[in-house]
């Protein structure tokens, strides 16, 4: 198959911004002319690519991985620093859409002039006038001002222009489809279109969903490098587990960043104490002040067959109102491994804002683990996750003994969160699995 | 590292596929839609429309004539004609190359339009005023008549008004791209052309300079391309061969030079903007 886009080895690089630099002649003048070396980073570097006509390729990666660049490099905006690029056939692109838009021009006047800008030639432009007024659906307004249009019939129209540019390669940043959900529809029916024709798009997006669907291969970039080219769907899902691996790193760094240095020790009702900086940690905005361990009779336990249930009861205390915390209930086993774990927000358990005092209670029925020492980590999190109030570690110890023939697996049969406010007497139940 | 002799393969590879892709057709239509764009947007609210292009220069014309006239007397022949031609051909140069001095900074949005030739836009600011002086033409060639003057050769002033656009659009790519890269260019440029204003023969004859200083006075290219509107409008004949085509010639290997410059650090533009 003809190749659409060949890239050897591309590679982009950028000053970085030097405050110093002057840029008038006046500094020049007034501070000398320093050569100091200017300091540059690679946007891009060893970019290798060979992509068939008609493909649709995502690009995605972490903010300043160089997805722009490589879609301006595309649009031959800019030249490369290294290897070289060639990309086959006319180039248009859904990138700062109305960019030749002047309010005191009506929208046919601005039509003629994005559209020709766009790429098309007059003579173009005068063929498929109806059909982009049509699809934007602008026939009352076209002769109007553009100044007496809303900001949504000005994107409708700048989105249509753009997409009658006939083109054999289309750069698409982000914005993959404007206005109302019907229009947004018609949007992407259209790029599908496109699609259908043979067109070779490349799809500028952060959100993994649409890459997926949309693109046949994607194109993950970080730092400038290509981590991975591949299919689809394998490289998004590649890309979604690292970013959730990431934030996880994020929120232990930042849990820890605003754990204070000494508070008095905690004793549990089971016995436990919870020093801050050896088993306990967070901002203590919010503490939990009890927890307890209790087998399906509601006494305290620390040790449970296969099958039982387990309750997990947490004593909680907010001083200031606290919006929607996260409850988390984690079962580790050797050397941390998580072998179950749940979450208010995961199972759909919305709490409300939280003030002084309360119980949360999470219970585990039908509870299987293989024999063996396991704890209990409680935690309580900001409602983005970013950071826990309070989270115990390894401080609640549970010995699953063995029965009959060894269980190999890990489960609840159910989960049920249970939460009761002493402030409004109120009792919420969510049943999970 | 790159190599230099790589680099420079790489960038006529670029440069070739770029030929490709270039249309003259569609490079004819921008420059069309763009000009009438700036023109349109110039008159579309104003109340005087288009007749502003003749108004500003009138207007200009009144202040000057009063004052050479009545408080420093030149003794210069039929001198309005001669003011008012002076006038409207500055105004040409100097708009233009003002405007077109800071059209790549206004224009940062459709630089960034994959396919978009940069290089048309100063040509679009020297064209719209342009016809600001083409409108005002006819004023002049018709009050030029009617005082008695012969204005012969007339098929002379699209040459010398190609002349002007060459040499015109020749420092305008020099002054455009600089300006991306030092914000102050065309207020420097602002203060050269004030001073320039001075350095052309417009409200006072070639023949008042000092013998002394007259070989460095007619090292400006625009006093030659004054002289040669004034001798077409206003006295009829021909204008002077020698220092018309050495302006010419001046005129078109700097507008070869300053396009290569401008095409080269174009490719930078996206960076500064």
């Amino acid at each position: 198959m003809a190749l659409a886009i060949e890239a050897r080895q591309l590679g982009k690089r950028f000053r970085r911004y030097d405050p110093h630099r002057p840029w008038t002649f006046q500094e020049v003048v007034a501070r000398g002319w320093r050569r100091g070396g200017p300091e540059y980073f690679w946007g891009l570097r060893e970019i290798d690519l060979a992509i068939e006509a008609g493909t649709t390729v995502g690009v995605i990666g972490a903010n300043g991985a160089g997805k722009s660049t490589l879609l301006r490099l595309l649009g031959g905006i800019g030249q490369p620093d290294e290897g070289s690029i060639k990309v086959h056939g006319r180039v248009s692109g859904l990138l700062s859409l109305g960019a030749g838009f002047h309010s005191d021009l009506t929208g046919r006047e601005n039509v003629l002039v994005t559209g020709i800008i766009g790429g098309l030639t007059r003579a173009e432009v005068e063929r498929e006038f109806d059909s982009i007024v049509d699809f934007a659906e602008l026939r009352d307004a076209i002769d109007a001002p553009l100044r007496t249009y809303s900001s949504g019939m000005e994107m409708r129209l700048a989105f249509a222009v753009a997409i009658h540019v006939q083109s054999s390669v289309l750069l698409i940043d982000e914005v993959l489809a404007v206005g109302d959900l019907a229009f947004q529809r018609k949007c992407l029916n259209r790029i599908l279109d496109l699609k259908a024709r043979g067109v070779t798009i490349v799809l500028v997006s952060h959100d993994a969903a649409t890459v997926a669907t949309l693109c046949e291969e994607a194109l993950w970039l970080e730092s400038g490098r290509i981590v991975e080219h591949g299919p689809a769907p394998s490289v998004v899902n590649h890309y979604v587990a690292m970013m959730r691996a990431r934030a996880q790193q994020r929120n232990e760094a930042e849990t820890l960043s605003r754990t204070p240095g000494d508070r008095p020790p905690l004793r549990t009702s089971s016995g436990a104490t919870l020093e801050v900086r050896r088993n306990r940690f967070g901002s203590l905005e919010m503490e939990l002040i009890d927890v307890q361990l209790l087998d399906s009779y509601g006494s305290p336990t620390a040790e449970i067959v296969p099958g039982d249930c387990l309750n997990v009861e947490i004593l909680y205390d907010a001083p200031g109102a606290i919006p929607r915390p996260v409850f988390g209930v984690t079962i580790t086993g050797n050397g941390g491994r998580v072998c179950l774990d749940t979450s208010t927000d995961r199972e759909d358990f919305t709490l409300p804002l939280i003030r002084n005092r309360g119980t949360i209670s999470v219970r585990f029925e039908g509870l299987r683990l293989p024999a063996g020492l396991y704890h209990v980590d409680v935690g309580v999190y900001q409602q983005d996750w970013s950071y826990a109030y309070d989270y115990h570690y390894n401080s609640y110890p549970l010995r699953m003994r063995a029965e009959g023939a060894g269980c190999g697996a890990m489960e609840a049969a159910r989960i049920i969160w249970r939460h009761e406010s002493q402030d409004s007497g109120s009792r919420r139940l969510a049943r999970v699995r | 590292m790159p190599v230099r002799g790589a680099g420079l393969h790489r960038a006529k590879c670029q440069t070739m596929e770029f030929v490709n892709q270039f249309s003259f057709r569609h490079a004819v239509d921008l420059l069309r839609v763009l000009v009438s764009r700036d023109l349109k947007i110039r008159y579309k609210r104003s109340f005087l429309g288009m007749a502003w292009s003749l108004l500003n220069p009138l207007l200009q014309l009144l202040v000057f004539r009063s004052v050479f006239r009545f408080l420093l007397p030149l003794n210069i022949a039929s001198y309005t004609l001669f003011l008012f031609s002076g006038i409207l051909v500055w105004t040409w140069f100097q708009s233009s190359w003002m405007g077109a001095t800071n059209c790549i900074v206004e224009n940062a949005g459709l630089i960034r339009q994959p396919g978009f030739p940069a290089a048309v836009l100063p040509l679009v600011t020297i064209t719209s005023n342009l016809f600001h002086f083409v409108l005002a033409l006819p004023v002049l060639l018709a009050a030029s008549l009617l005082s008695g003057h012969r204005a012969g050769a007339l098929w002379m002033l699209p040459l010398i008004m190609a002349v002007q656009f060459a040499f015109t659009s020749g420092v305008s790519y020099l002054t455009a791209s600089l300006h991306v890269r030092f914000r102050d260019t065309q207020h420097l440029l602002g203060i050269v052309l004030l001073l320039g204003f001075y350095l052309v023969p417009i409200f006072y004859s070639v023949a008042s300079v000092p013998p002394r200083l007259q070989p460095y006075y007619r090292l400006n290219p625009m006093v030659h391309i004054l002289e040669a509107y004034r001798a077409v409008l206003l006295t009829g004949g021909m204008p002077a061969w020698k220092p018309l085509v050495s302006v010419a010639a001046l005129s078109a290997v700097l507008l070869c030079a300053a396009v290569g410059i401008f095409v080269r650090s174009s490719h930078a533009f996206v960076e500064e903007l």
